[in-house]
């Protein structure tokens, strides 16, 4: 199985170079597939070795790239099995695009996989709509000698009007389009394409198309779709789950949008995936809750009834078994004799294993506040960040306008806004990362990247809130300082990105 | 709607023509007199050599406007004893699912015969009613008692 879909990726990254190619010459690419192009892909890899190392190989699809992989893919199935087109789409659907596993499969038990995938085993004859003497349809009950009818090659036999209006409930109201069986009751046979095309409307085929291609990318390990709203492109990146825990796949859209390809969750390095589920299930739970009741309240020693202290004498009485005992030392009060007010037994045996379980819950909140408080900070600033960036092109105008700087000569504030939204980011998830990393020499180093990170963003920053009139001349400093915070970024991510490659972080959680 | 209505009259006239024995079905009739072809009254009976012999169990058949591009309610009055029947009488099967196997030329009289054979052979994948569920699963002895006095109280003419 392993080594199964190693192969798999490994085909399926061919491909991926094979496409801009087989577009020119679609027969050529078919003849010499996998084995031609590997050559190639080394070759890119070669040239491409300036990547750095939290950045994954990806490439963004339009629509039309989808529906031309797709198409690759069919050709080349239907010209091995020797299947119509049509046929060896629903194979693949069937088979969930695994080329290699579906080829050997059918080989293995053609008529078995043609049964299970909704074929059906009859090739003969071409189907198409016809008027057969005596027909009643099954459907709509007509009857008459002028009745257009179709059927698949199942032989279930239904006038093209009942067809055509069970094949428009499928696709536009129930939005089906890959697994759409035959009318005909338990016949499992899928429509295809081409039975389709003869029976809709150029609206509804149009639709059909949308929903296969959807499928297809849903269907794909290595596809996903852009998660941005209204976006239609996808994203073709090799990173598989099994990998998440070693590389954070960060890709962007055509449209922009930055995006964890692993999760679709905006981008989130350093943290990998896991941990990234871990922290927001962690600040949204109310699983906190019950750490502030421990750290802020405390049990009575004997039945263990929570405790709030609201004030007053440490000499406690518990109200619900009468228990008498200092809120200091947690020790039985009768051992204080008379020390009112200041509990001098400090040490007091009675008291410490209490003392202690208490002070390890304060300590575990304090810490995740700590993370927490600067995780929501840069949070809260890149929230700031659209304001900022609507403030940043009105003070480019007005730049413009008052030191006569021309349009090209102020973008270094777009840049500059643009570094520091982009920073923030990363330190917001840098705060996360650190939450779950143990102590050692590594984490003090990625400690001291995160702070020099943060130090550069806030100067930065500080100096992007000049008034106006200034920033002319800070112009200079502003771009040093933003080359030095993406500089920053780098070293920060490349630095973790390597760590987590080669497993080198050692966490405080399983993940 | 009129295919609708053309489905149901051809419907009508086949199960007229011919229709499995001790079944029943037919267009409710409002008590003016006025026929409504999208609700029928059917009956279903007991398959023989099982539990339910003997018993004849009313349905109400309710058509939609989208009929037969989508299933008919079907719902036993009274409601029935059965593990996948509602307690509305709403009968819960795979072949009266839009979204499972409903397909436009199943027809009445292959609904009917189906319900016939879910009588005796219940879906525990797919309970409706907690009552005769709990009895099928942990008390089979109760449940057949249970289903006996259920036949009894609608025996066949």
């Amino acid at each position: 199985m392993e080594s199964d879909e190693d192969f798999m990726s490994v085909a399926s990254s061919a491909d991926d170079f094979l496409d801009t190619q087989a577009s020119d010459d679609e027969s050529l690419g078919e003849e010499f597939g996998d084995e031609f192009d590997g050559g190639f892909s080394k070759d890119k890899d070669i040239i491409a070795t300036s990547r750095k190392p939290y950045e994954v190989d990806f490439k963004v699809l339009s629509p039309d790239d989808i529906d031309r992989e797709q198409n690759q893919q069919i050709n080349e199935v239907s010209s091995v099995l020797d299947l119509p087109p049509e046929s060896s789409a629903i194979l693949l659907r069937y088979g969930r695009w695994n080329r290699e596993k579906l080829i050997e499969s059918y080989m293995d038990h053609p008529e078995k996989t043609l049964e299970e995938a909704g074929l059906g085993t009859n090739f003969q004859g071409i189907p198409k709509t016809q008027v057969v003497p005596g027909f009643v349809c099954d459907i709509c009950c007509e009857d008459g000698n002028d009745i257009e009818t179709y059927a698949m090659r199942c032989g279930h036999r239904f006038c093209v009007d009942c067809y055509r209006h069970y094949l428009g409930q499928k696709i536009r109201e129930e939005g089906e389009a890959a697994r759409i069986e035959c009318p005909g009751n338990g016949c499992n046979m899928i429509v295809d394409s081409k039975s389709l095309g003869l029976l809709v409307t150029n609206n509804l085929r149009e639709r059909y198309h949308i929903l296969l291609t959807r499928t297809y990318v849903d269907d794909k390990e290595n596809l996903k779709w852009c998660p941005a709203p209204n976006c239609e492109y996808a994203v073709d990146c090799p990173i598989k789950q099994r990998d998440l825990h070693r590389i954070v796949p960060t890709v962007q859209c055509f449209c922009k949008h930055h995006f964890c390809f692993g999760c679709t969750l905006n981008d989130h390095q350093p943290a990998p995936c896991r941990l990234v589920r871990m922290w927001l299930k962690k600040c949204e739970d109310d699983s906190e809750t019950a750490n502030w009741i421990s750290a802020n309240t405390k049990e009575c020693p004997r039945c263990h009834s929570t405790i709030e202290k609201n004030g007053g004498c440490n000499h406690m009485t518990c109200r619900k078994c009468k228990h008498e005992f200092c809120w200091m030392c947690m020790g039985l009060w009768s051992e204080h004799g008379t020390s009112w007010y200041n509990c001098s037994r400090y040490e007091e045996k009675s008291g410490s294993e209490a003392r202690s379980a208490q002070a390890k819950s304060r300590a575990s909140l304090e810490r995740y506040l700590h993370y927490y408080n600067r995780y929501a900070n840069h949070e809260q600033s890149a929230k700031l960040d659209k304001d900022l960036y609507l403030k940043t092109e009105k003070k480019m105008t007005s730049l413009q306008s008052q030191s006569g700087l021309s349009w090209i000569e102020v973008q270094f504030l777009d840049t500059a806004s643009q570094a520091l939204q982009q920073c923030r980011q990363t330190l917001k998830w840098t705060y996360a990362f650190a939450y779950y990393l143990a102590r050692n020499n590594l984490t003090e180093i990625f400690e001291d990247n995160q702070k020099d990170l943060e130090l550069a963003v806030e100067n930065l920053s500080e100096m992007f809130e000049k008034p106006v009139p200034e920033l002319a001349n800070l112009k200079v400093d502003i771009l040093d300082k933003t080359a030095y915070c993406n500089k920053r970024r780098v070293i920060l991510l490349s630095d973790t990105a390597e760590n987590l490659r080669n497993g080198e972080w050692s966490f405080n959680v399983d993940w | 709607m009129s295919l609708c209505i053309n489905r149901l009259t051809e419907e009508r006239k086949q199960w007229r023509r011919d229709h499995p024995f001790g079944f029943y079905a037919k267009p409710h009739r409002t008590p003016q007199g006025v026929l409504e072809l999208k609700r029928w009254e059917c009956g279903v009976p007991g398959k023989a050599q099982t539990l339910w012999e003997g018993g004849l169990f009313k349905l109400d058949v309710i058509f939609p406007d989208e009929y037969p591009t989508k299933p008919p309610k079907c719902k036993f009055v009274p409601p029935l004893f059965h593990p996948n029947v509602y307690p509305s009488g709403t009968v819960c099967l795979s072949i009266l699912n839009e979204e499972e196997a409903w397909k436009p030329a199943i027809t009445i009289k292959q609904i009917l015969l189906g319900i016939q054979d879910l009588l005796n052979d219940p879906n525990p994948e797919s309970p409706a009613q907690a009552d005769a569920y709990n009895l099928f699963k942990k008390d089979r002895p109760a449940y057949e008692r249970r289903v006996k006095q259920v036949v009894r109280e609608n025996p066949s003419l």
